[in-house]
């Protein structure tokens, strides 16, 4: 049995709407590892947000049933897939998501059904590339199952994150643009719910079947450094991505290095929150 | 609270007795049961016209709340519309406290009329073609065409506004006056009924000859959007208006509806809601308008409209496919815009 994955949702939500307002102005650059901001006095917020709580719960993964079907229709995945391919060219943008339409054989007014515009398409990559890691676990780790030696879980973890960046790789260009769309305040709760999800599946993934305190604090400082890493990722021009890999496996071995989860967090979240914030203000937004 | 229940409860017994006696609640429950199955599913050839779906003038319906024919509907509906055109912005703005502003600024920025992609072509501003049915005073069309024309520099956008009732065209006419000249001249006028829009009269200005126009009919396939904005729960037959505008639309065409529907999500905000609604509205139409008896209808058939789900899934059932759940709920769903495609 595991959490649900959307109390955590809620809770990180929360927390990223409180980071947005208490994060004091810094100026590092979202390429620098530097924190020179002041660590933020949020370990209690922390962990007072992310106790797990005594309702029922509901396994999320189950092994017995379907899969829930996915969130879109099929008129939905059909302009969205097809939109998708214009993205490294023209962004995450409407002009995207009326040639998707064009190519799917449509108008371009038939992509203005699709819910919330080019939030929709950044969707579409977010739940695409989530469910798509399944399918690489075998050529990733084998078929074996159920040797799991220690450090094993580590490993995996790494190797998944990895792949999930990587999944990033043809629209890395244009993800920043990304980021400032999914900051607007109305789709901040949607965004960080698919983070959390992301997360709940590498943990699967990697066979990490601990139900204990800890699994809200791994879940959270496996977010903050996905965050982290993908945004590190986005002014990466190394070749093959080296150093965001290097920046990752930093970020992953001070984790567990430091065995205090909740300074990690604490320290991530807030490298996260003002690299992200330095992101949205080059996009022109208010803050 | 118990101030408040008295109130409520009349209207309330009210929609039960007539429900039980409309046919079409029967239609409405049958499409809930199959909606899971039937929204998923692409259908591709219109579906053949059920029985429901044909206008029949002497099928029961409902005016208000009270229970009436699809004739008497039509003609009591042409009466209210006729005495409210007028002060038929000032109706608006009650019933929505002034957001009906606002909700159709965010239903055209969402249609996002005249878009088109930059494309190697040489001329990338694509025309469409806007239907804006029952678009009465201009208020939807006039936005469509800013939009089109200025926002998104596409002069190759045109507006037919089409209503059943001429004096709510002629208010529209009157504004469109004001337009830039461009603008007018993308505009047309025409006196339909939105159930049947084969035969479209177009309307008649006071200095034209009164000689009898044949009908014209808005030909199958020729339209890219077919807008109505709080205009179809006054219809008598809405299954019939729904199959007539996935005739005219294009394959890949857009029906989008904004429309009055239920907040009971928020049950406290609701109750509040239908408390101004139902003693407030009717009563301020009787001082301001004189007029208590149509502001009391438009409160009833905001009551009698289906829910976002069912209508949605009448949406599905005249052959639209939809997107996400097929709706989006304004201010907590006091109004919700419907959006279907028409497949190929
Ligand atoms: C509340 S007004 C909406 C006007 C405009 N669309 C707006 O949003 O301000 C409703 C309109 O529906 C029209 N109407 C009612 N029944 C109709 C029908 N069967 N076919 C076409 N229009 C109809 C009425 O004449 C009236 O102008």
């Amino acid at each position: 049995m595991r959490p649900p994955a959307l109390r955590l949702a809620a809770a990180s939500a929360r927390s990223i709407r409180r980071f947005r307002t208490i994060v004091p102005s810094s100026t590092s650059s979202p390429s620098t590892t530097t924190r020179t901001n002041r660590p933020l006095t949020s370990a209690v917020l922390l962990n007072h947000q992310l106790v797990p709580s005594s309702s029922p719960r509901r396994s999320y993964h189950s092994t017995t049933h379907p899969p829930p079907p996915g969130p879109f229709t099929p008129v939905e995945s059909a302009i969205l897939s097809a939109a998708y391919q214009h993205v490294p060219t023209h962004g995450f943008t409407p002009e995207a998501l009326a040639l998707g339409a064009r190519s799917a054989g449509y108008l371009d007014i038939s992509a203005t059904v699709v819910p919330d515009g080019v939030f929709g398409l950044i969707r579409w990559h977010l739940v695409t590339q989530r469910l798509a890691l399944a399918g690489k676990k075998t050529a990733l780790f084998g078929a074996e199952e159920n040797k799991l030696v220690p450090g094993e879980v580590a490993r995996r973890v790494e190797a998944l994150v990895w792949e999930r960046l990587m999944g990033n790789k043809e629209i890395n260009s244009r993800w920043q643009e990304a980021l400032a769309i999914m900051a607007q305040p109305t789709y901040v709760p949607a965004s960080v719910k698919e983070l959390a999800l992301l997360v709940d599946e590498i943990w699967y993934l990697a066979g990490d079947v601990a139900v204990d305190p800890s699994w809200y604090t791994k879940r959270a400082s496996l977010s903050a450094i996905y965050a982290a890493s993908e945004l590190f990722m986005t002014n990466d021009r190394s070749p093959d991505f080296q150093e965001t890999r290097e920046f990752l496996r930093r970020r992953l071995g001070e984790a567990s290095e430091i065995g205090d989860a909740t300074r990690s967090v604490r320290e991530w979240v807030s490298f996260t929150a003002s690299a992200g914030i330095n992101v949205l203000r080059s996009k022109g937004m208010p803050i | 609270m118990a101030v408040l229940r008295p109130a409520l409860s009349v209207p309330r017994a009210l929609v039960q007795t007539s429900l039980r006696q409309s046919p079409r609640c029967a239609v409405s429950r049958r499409l809930l049961s199959s909606s899971s199955s039937s929204r998923s599913q692409n259908n591709n050839a219109p579906p053949t016209t059920p029985e429901y779906a044909v206008p029949d003038p002497s099928r029961p319906t409902h005016f208000g709340f009270e229970t009436v024919t699809e004739a008497e509907k039509r003609e009591r509906v042409a009466g209210v519309f006729t005495s409210v055109a007028e002060s038929y912005d000032r109706m608006n703005d009650l019933m929505s406290f002034g957001w009906h502003r606002i909700w159709k600024d965010h239903f055209v920025a969402s249609l996002n009329p005249g878009f088109s992609p930059l494309s190697s072509s040489s001329d990338p501003r694509s025309p469409q073609h806007i239907l804006d049915i029952a678009g009465g005073t201009g208020d939807i069309a006039f936005r469509m065409l800013h939009t089109a024309h200025v926002l998104n520099a596409n002069p190759s956008v045109r507006v037919t506004i089409s209503d059943i009732n001429p004096a709510m065209l002629s208010v529209g006419k009157q504004r469109s006056t004001s337009l830039p000249a461009s603008q007018q001249a993308a505009l047309s006028f025409v006196e339909a009924n939105a159930e049947d829009l084969t035969r479209t009269t177009p309307l008649l200005t006071s200095t034209s000859s009164p000689s009898p126009v044949p009908p014209q009919e808005i030909p199958s396939e020729s339209v890219d959007l077919y807008t109505v904005a709080f205009g179809i729960r006054n219809f008598s037959n809405i299954p019939a208006a729904l199959r007539e505008a996935h005739r005219v639309l294009k394959p890949g065409g857009v029906f989008a509806c904004l429309e009055f529907s239920k907040a009971d999500k928020f049950p406290l905000f609701n109750t509040l809601y239908k408390e101004w609604s139902f003693r407030a509205i009717p009563l301020i139409g009787q001082l301001v308008a004189g007029d208590r008896d149509s502001y009391q209808y438009l409160v009833e058939s905001i009551e009698r409209f289906p829910s976002q789900t069912e209508f949605r899934d009448m949406i599905v059932d005249a052959g639209f496919v939809v997107a996400g759940e097929g709706y989006e709920d304004l201010t907590g769903g006091v109004a919700a815009i419907h959006k279907g495609m028409k497949p190929r």
